[in-house]
């Protein structure tokens, strides 16, 4: 059995489990208790995704896939330090 | 046998459009800017199924980032409980 | 048993650990009771759930001889795991001192030592301005 075959094996358990992840960190996020729990639940997921993406590009063995991650996990970044902002100061840039 | 990827597609999109629907029904208008985000990210998986790394690039620049980010510059300047004659929702 | 295998074993063992911490920092985040004891299973979600596997991915692509451009791939996840490794701490840090400044989150603590050293430190200032 080759390494390919027991990759393929092994994403067919942990795909799943990434899937059910990302559903419950959904249901945290619609729950929407508060604007801080919201954000924090959106920036984790985002994070999360981010890694998804790595190993689905492995999974499809294409290597221009694996470029979205870099760019999902700077921007939610930016969400974060906005609503922060907003949050302790009242007001948002110019 | 169905395949990995179309499960993945599937659950992705409900979920994008589970958390539309909050975004559009919510009074809270940070609280919905926080949906419209978490919507932007399940369309990023969806995208990415799809097979389009560039559009990826493009539609998480501006969804996650710049759209959200002006939303929140438009709340500050403005008032952040939207205000509606009916209280159906 | 060549390197490459190791190395591979390897990466397979870092994403499912992630798999699990991923699955930990989810429930956590639903069921932990109020915004600063759920910025503790953020820690587990972002550290363990997304570093950890994006490190074993660069690992995992390092020793799989079947991928084409195998060295692009394990460099681009390096980089995402570092910046992930640098943003997500700042992040909740930020998000953590609005919530307390704004006084968003509802929650009944025993002691809140940051208020009261606020308090003091204003009560201070008034006395010095008389």
């Amino acid at each position: 059995m080759g390494l390919e075959s027991q990759f393929m094996t092994f994403m067919k358990v942990v795909i799943p489990i990434y899937l059910a992840a990302f559903v419950v960190y959904m249901l945290s996020v619609l729950r929407g208790r508060s604007v801080p729990d919201v954000v924090l639940a959106v920036d984790c997921m985002s994070f999360d995704v981010a890694a998804f993406m790595a190993i689905l590009a492995v999974y499809f063995r294409s290597t221009f896939l694996v470029t979205g991650a870099i760019v999902l996990a700077l921007w939610a970044y930016l969400l974060d330090v906005y609503v922060a902002k907003h949050l302790a100061e009242g007001e948002v840039g110019a | 046998m169905i395949d990995v990827h179309l499960l993945i597609l599937a659950v992705a999109v409900l979920v994008g459009l589970a958390s539309s629907y909050m975004a559009i029904t919510e009074r809270d208008l940070l609280k919905a800017v926080g949906y419209s985000a978490a919507q932007a990210v399940a369309y990023t998986i969806a995208l990415y199924i799809l097979m389009a790394p560039d559009i990826v690039l493009a539609y998480v620049a501006i969804a996650v980032g710049v759209y959200s980010a002006l939303l929140v510059f438009l709340i500050s300047k403005t008032k952040r409980y939207e205000e509606g004659a009916s209280d159906g929702s | 048993m060549s390197l490459g295998s190791v190395l591979f074993y390897i990466g397979m063992a870092m994403i499912f650990v992630g798999a699990v911490c991923d699955v930990f920092g989810a429930l956590g985040m639903l069921r932990f009771p109020n915004f600063y004891v759920r910025l503790h299973a953020a820690t587990v979600g972002t550290i363990g759930g997304a570093v950890v596997p994006l490190f074993g991915v660069a690992i995992l692509a390092l020793g799989a001889n079947f991928l084409p451009h195998r060295y692009a791939i394990a460099g681009a996840s390096t980089i995402t795991a570092l910046i992930i490794l640098l943003v997500a701490p700042a992040g909740s840090t930020a998000l953590a001192y609005a919530a307390h400044r704004s006084g968003a989150v509802e929650w009944r603590p025993g002691v809140d030592h940051l208020k009261e050293r606020k308090e003091m430190d204003k009560s201070a200032e008034g006395c010095r301005d008389d």
